[in-house]
C-alpha cells in the first residue's frame, strides 16, 4: 500500500474511537495520522491515498476544522489521489442529512480531479435524504453509533477490506 | 454542485472588507453581550434575544441592504443585522434601554426591536413572522412603480409555523415579487425543538412546490456562505422579479431570550457543541490562518469597538428617557380637513342616489384624483362583477389590474399586504375589502391591530394610509356570518378611526375624507341599506364628511336618541310615530364616526333634551353604545331627568331563521317601546 494518510481532529473523541479501529485494520506502520486541526495544504498533499474523517454536524454540515481547512487547498490538483471517507451520522435524527458531510466532501476533492474509492450499500440503512447517497451506494462509509452501533465494527472491517485492495 | 456564485471566501475577499466585517461581527458581539448587563442593573433592555450563533447570515442580510433602494424587515434577533446594516452601537443602545433618543421610535417599542424607518429599516412587530406580510405588500409596490431593490423579511425559523407566513409566501409566488425570506434556523422556538413545528427538519423544504420561489440553503454561522447566498438571493430577485427563500442554518449559542434558561431543556453535550461552531470566533481563526490579518490588527479592532461602546454607553445613560405627557402624541395623524364642508352637512337638491352609488362613484372619484391609489380584496373584480354587492364595479375596467385586483382568501393577507404596500411611497392610499363580510375579518385582526400600532410605536414615522371598507350588520337572512358588527372590538383599538354611516350622502363624504386622510379608517358600510330607497339621498360631486361629526337627523326637544348604521332609518321611523301619537318630539343624532366621537354634540343634544336613548344594531351588552351612555353620564349626568337608556341586538349570535333573526335585532317598535318609556320616566 502506498504513502497513505489518515485526517481527523485529534481532538474528536467518537471519531476518534472510530480511526483507532481503522488504523488497526491498515497497519499503523503503513499510514500517518494528521491532525486536521492544524495540517498545513502542504501536509495534505504529501500523500497519494487518504482516509478521511467527516463526520456530519448540524442539519448536513461539514465541521468546522475541515470547513476552515478546505481553503488551503481548494486551488490545488488531486489528480492521481485516492480518497476514501467516512463519517458519523444520525439517520433518525437527522434522517433529510443523513452523513450529507461524506458527501460535500467527495464533492470538493472530485472537483479537484481526486477519485473517492470505498463506496458502501446504502443497505441497512432507513433515512430520507443524503448528499453521500449516489444510486444503492455512499460515497464512502456510513456510521450511525446513535442508533446502529452494534454495526460499526462489522461494517468498518468491511470497509478497510475493500480499501486495502483499492490503495494497492 | 451548489448553484450560488462563490464571490465571496477568505482568499478571494480583499483585506478591507474582511477587516470591515470583523470589525462589525466583533461590535454586533459587544453589544449582544453587554445587553444583559442593562437588565442586570437593572436600568433596561428587559427583552434581549441574543444574536450570537446567527453572526454569519445577520453580517450578510445588513451588507446586502441597500438602503437607497430596498426595504428590510429585521426581527427581534437582528441586533448583527441592524449594526451591519449601518446603525451605530449608540443607536443600539438607545432602543435597548428605550430612550427618546431611539431611531426606533423612542422607546416605545420593546427593546432589542432595532429599526430605522428613515432608511427603511423597519420597525416591526413582536407578533413573530408578522412583518412577512408587509415584505409582501412593499415589494408589490417595488414592482408596480417599477422600482430597483428588494424587500428583505428576516424571522426565525419557528415563526414559519405562523399561517400569515405561508399567506405571504403564497402571495409573492403568486404575484412574482422580488421578496427575499430569510429563515435564521437555530432550531428552536424558545423551548420548542423544530420537530415540534414541522415535519421537514428544514422548514424551507414545505416550500419546494411554490411556482416562481426560488430556495436558497446556507450555513448562517459563516460569513463566506451567507454573504455569496445574500448577495444571489438579492440579484436574482431583483433581476427575475421573483422571491426567494434563504434557508439560514444558525446555532443558538445562548437562552432564547433573558427570561429564558436554556439549560433547562439543553444538555452540556448539545451546548459545548454549539458553541464550538461560534461563528465569530471561525471567522477570526480563518483570518489568522490565512494570513489575511494578524493578531495586533485585530486586537486593534477590538480595542476601537470596546472604545465605541463605552463612549456609546455614557451618551445612553445621559440621554433623557421619553416625557410621561409624550404618551399622547402621535396616536393617529391628523385627518384631511374639509374646508368647504367643515361640518360634513349640504343643501344640495337633486337626484337622490342610492348609498352604493354614492361609494361606487366616491371611489372612482378618488381613483382619478390620486393615481397612487389601489383597492383589493376578495371578489373585487372579474368582468362584470365588482365586488361581493358590486361596490367596486367597474373600477378595474376604468382603472386596470395593477390598481384594482382580487386578492386570495386571505384576510391577514389583504389587511398585511396593505400595511406593507403603503410604506413606499406617501402618497398611496389603499382601499381594502377587509373581507367579503365584516363576519369574517376576524382572521385579519392580527394584522389590523399591528397597524393600530404603526403611528404611535413609530413616533410618527410611519403612518398606514388605509381605508378598510366592511360590509356590516344584518336585516338580509344572513345568519350568525353574514350579521355581525364588530365595531365594538375595533374601536377598542388606539390608532385607527370608525365610521359608520346611514345616508348615501354621508358615505360617500366619509370615504373621501377616508380616502384623503393619513392613518387608518375602518369604514363599516350597513349592507342592508346598499340599495334601501329610504337611505338615498342627493350627494354633491365634491362632498366630504369630517371625522368626529355627529348629524342631526331630526331636532326634536323631549328626547336624544344616539344611533348610527341600520339603525338610524328606525330611529327616525319611531320618532316620527312617537312625535303623531303625541309621546313627544324626539331628536335622532346619526353619530356616523364612533371614533373619534362627536362629545361636543352629543352632550348638547342631552342638555337639550335631558332623556337619552342609545341604539345600535351590535349587542347591548359590551355594545359600542356603553361608551356612549358612559360619556352621558359622566360628563352630562346634571342634564339628566331619567337614566340613559340602551335598545341593541340579544346577548346571541344573529339567527338564520327569520323569526329568529327579528327576535334578536332590534326594530321600529323596540324602540319605539324603549323611547316611550324614557319619555315618560
Amino acid at each position: 500500500m502506498k504513502d497513505t494518510g489518515i485526517f481527523y481532529s485529534f481532538r474528536s473523541v467518537k471519531t476518534g474511537q472510530q480511526v483507532k479501529k481503522i488504523l488497526k485494520l491498515l497497519g499503523s506502520d503503513n499510514v500517518t495520522a494528521v491532525d486536521i486541526d492544524v495540517a498545513t495544504g502542504e501536509d495534505f498533499m504529501k500523500f497519494t491515498n487518504y482516509v478521511l474523517a467527516v463526520p456530519t454536524w448540524f442539519d448536513g454540515e461539514l465541521p468546522t476544522y475541515w470547513d476552515e481547512f478546505l481553503p488551503s487547498i481548494e486551488d490545488e490538483s488531486l489528480k492521481g489521489k485516492n480518497f476514501a471517507i467516512f463519517g458519523g451520522g444520525d439517520q433518525k435524527g437527522y434522517p433529510e442529512n443523513f452523513v450529507d458531510g461524506i458527501g460535500l466532501m467527495a464533492e470538493f476533492l472530485e472537483e479537484r480531479g481526486g477519485k473517492i474509492v470505498g463506496f458502501t450499500s446504502t443497505d441497512g440503512y432507513t433515512f430520507e435524504g443524503s448528499k453521500a447517497k449516489r444510486g444503492d451506494q455512499f460515497v464512502g462509509l456510513a456510521l450511525d453509533i446513535e442508533n446502529q452501533a452494534a454495526l460499526s465494527n462489522e461494517r468498518i472491517d468491511a470497509w478497510v477490506k475493500s480499501l486495502t485492495k483499492e490503495f494497492a | 454542485m451548489s448553484d450560488i456564485p462563490k464571490i465571496h471566501s477568505i482568499k478571494k475577499t480583499d483585506k478591507d472588507t474582511l477587516l470591515k466585517w470583523y470589525r462589525l461581527l466583533f461590535l454586533g458581539r459587544t453589544l449582544d453581550e453587554k445587553a444583559p448587563n442593562y437588565l442586570k442593573q437593572a436600568i433596561g433592555w428587559s427583552y434581549h434575544a441574543p444574536a450570537a450563533g446567527h453572526d454569519g447570515i445577520q453580517l450578510a442580510i445588513g451588507q446586502v441592504f441597500d438602503r437607497s433602494k430596498d426595504h428590510l424587515f429585521p426581527y427581534y434577533r437582528d441586533l448583527v443585522t441592524n449594526v451591519s446594516a449601518g446603525l451605530t452601537a449608540e443607536e443600539i443602545i438607545y432602543n435597548g434601554i428605550s430612550k427618546d433618543a431611539d431611531v426606533a421610535g423612542g422607546g416605545r417599542h420593546m427593546s432589542n426591536h432595532f429599526a430605522k424607518p428613515e432608511w427603511n429599516i423597519h420597525n416591526v412587530s413582536s407578533c413573530t413572522g408578522n412583518h412577512t406580510l408587509h415584505a409582501v405588500g412593499v415589494a408589490r409596490a417595488i414592482k408596480t412603480y417599477d422600482s430597483k431593490g428588494v424587500a428583505i423579511s428576516s424571522q426565525g425559523e419557528s415563526s414559519v409555523s405562523e399561517g400569515y407566513v405561508y399567506e405571504a409566501i403564497n402571495g409573492a409566488s403568486k404575484e412574482q415579487l422580488p421578496v427575499i425570506f430569510v429563515f435564521q434556523d437555530n432550531g428552536y422556538g424558545i423551548s420548542v425543538p423544530k420537530k415540534d413545528q414541522t415535519a421537514n427538519r428544514k422548514v424551507a423544504h414545505n416550500f419546494e412546490g411554490f411556482k416562481h420561489l426560488r430556495i436558497m440553503y446556507c450555513n448562517g454561522k459563516d460569513v463566506f456562505d451567507s454573504m455569496n447566498t445574500m448577495l444571489e438571493a438579492s440579484k436574482w430577485a431583483e433581476e427575475n422579479q421573483k422571491p426567494v427563500i434563504v434557508h439560514a442554518n444558525c446555532v443558538r449559542i445562548h437562552s432564547h431570550s433573558n427570561s429564558d434558561r436554556h439549560e433547562l431543556y439543553r444538555d452540556d453535550n448539545e451546548l459545548g457543541y454549539v458553541k464550538e461552531y461560534d461563528p465569530l470566533a471561525k471567522y477570526k481563526r480563518l483570518l489568522i490562518r490565512y494570513n489575511r490579518a494578524t493578531e495586533e490588527e485585530l486586537s486593534a479592532i477590538e480595542a476601537e469597538v470596546a472604545d465605541e461602546v463605552k463612549v456609546a454607553h455614557r451618551k445612553g445613560m445621559a440621554a433623557p428617557h421619553p416625557t410621561p405627557e409624550s404618551a399622547m402624541d402621535y396616536v393617529i395623524p391628523e385627518p384631511y380637513v374639509s374646508t368647504k364642508y367643515p361640518d360634513g352637512t349640504h343643501n344640495h337638491e337633486g337626484e337622490s342616489l342610492k348609498l352604493i352609488q354614492g361609494l361606487n362613484e366616491t371611489l372612482k372619484a378618488e381613483f382619478r384624483n390620486n393615481p397612487d391609489t389601489y383597492l383589493w380584496g376578495q371578489d373585487i373584480a372579474n368582468k362584470d362583477k365588482g365586488g361581493i354587492f358590486n361596490v367596486s364595479k367597474g373600477m378595474q375596467q376604468e382603472f386596470g389590474k395593477k390598481r384594482v385586483f382580487n386578492a386570495p382568501i386571505a384576510e391577514d393577507f389583504i389587511m398585511g399586504t396593505a400595511n406593507g404596500m403603503v410604506r413606499f411611497n406617501k402618497n398611496i392610499r389603499v382601499v381594502v375589502e377587509g373581507a367579503e363580510f365584516a363576519d369574517y375579518f376576524w382572521p385579519a385582526m392580527e394584522q389590523f391591530v399591528e397597524t393600530t400600532h404603526e403611528y404611535w410605536r413609530t413616533k410618527g414615522q410611519f403612518s398606514p394610509n388605509i381605508t378598510v371598507r366592511l360590509a356590516s350588520g344584518g336585516y338580509i337572512g344572513g345568519g350568525l356570518y353574514h350579521s355581525q358588527n364588530i365595531e365594538a372590538a375595533l374601536t377598542t383599538f388606539p390608532g385607527v378611526r370608525v365610521v359608520y354611516p346611514s345616508f348615501a350622502d354621508d358615505a360617500a363624504g366619509l370615504l373621501r375624507t377616508s380616502m384623503r386622510s393619513e392613518g387608518m379608517t375602518v369604514f363599516m358600510e350597513p349592507k342592508a341599506l346598499y340599495n334601501a330607497p329610504k337611505a338615498a339621498t342627493p350627494i354633491p360631486e365634491d362632498f366630504e364628511v369630517p371625522f368626529g361629526k355627529a348629524r342631526i337627523r331630526r331636532e326634536g326637544s323631549d328626547l336624544s336618541i344616539f344611533t348610527y348604521g341600520n339603525t338610524t332609518h328606525m330611529c327616525l321611523e319611531a320618532a316620527e310615530k312617537l312625535e303623531k301619537e303625541g309621546f313627544g318630539n324626539v331628536e335622532v343624532v346619526d353619530l356616523r364616526s364612533l371614533l373619534p366621537l362627536d362629545n361636543e354634540t352629543i352632550l348638547a343634544s342631552v342638555k337639550k333634551t335631558s332623556r337619552a336613548l342609545v341604539v345600535h344594531e351590535d349587542k347591548v351588552f359590551a355594545g359600542f353604545g356603553g361608551e356612549v351612555a358612559s360619556l352621558i353620564n359622566s360628563e352630562g349626568f346634571e342634564y339628566l331627568d331619567a337614566p340613559v337608556r340602551r335598545v341593541g341586538s340579544t346577548f346571541t349570535p344573529v339567527g338564520f331563521n327569520r323569526t329568529l333573526e327579528a327576535a334578536i335585532l332590534p326594530n321600529t317598535d323596540k324602540i319605539f317601546e324603549a323611547a316611550k318609556d324614557l319619555l315618560s320616566y
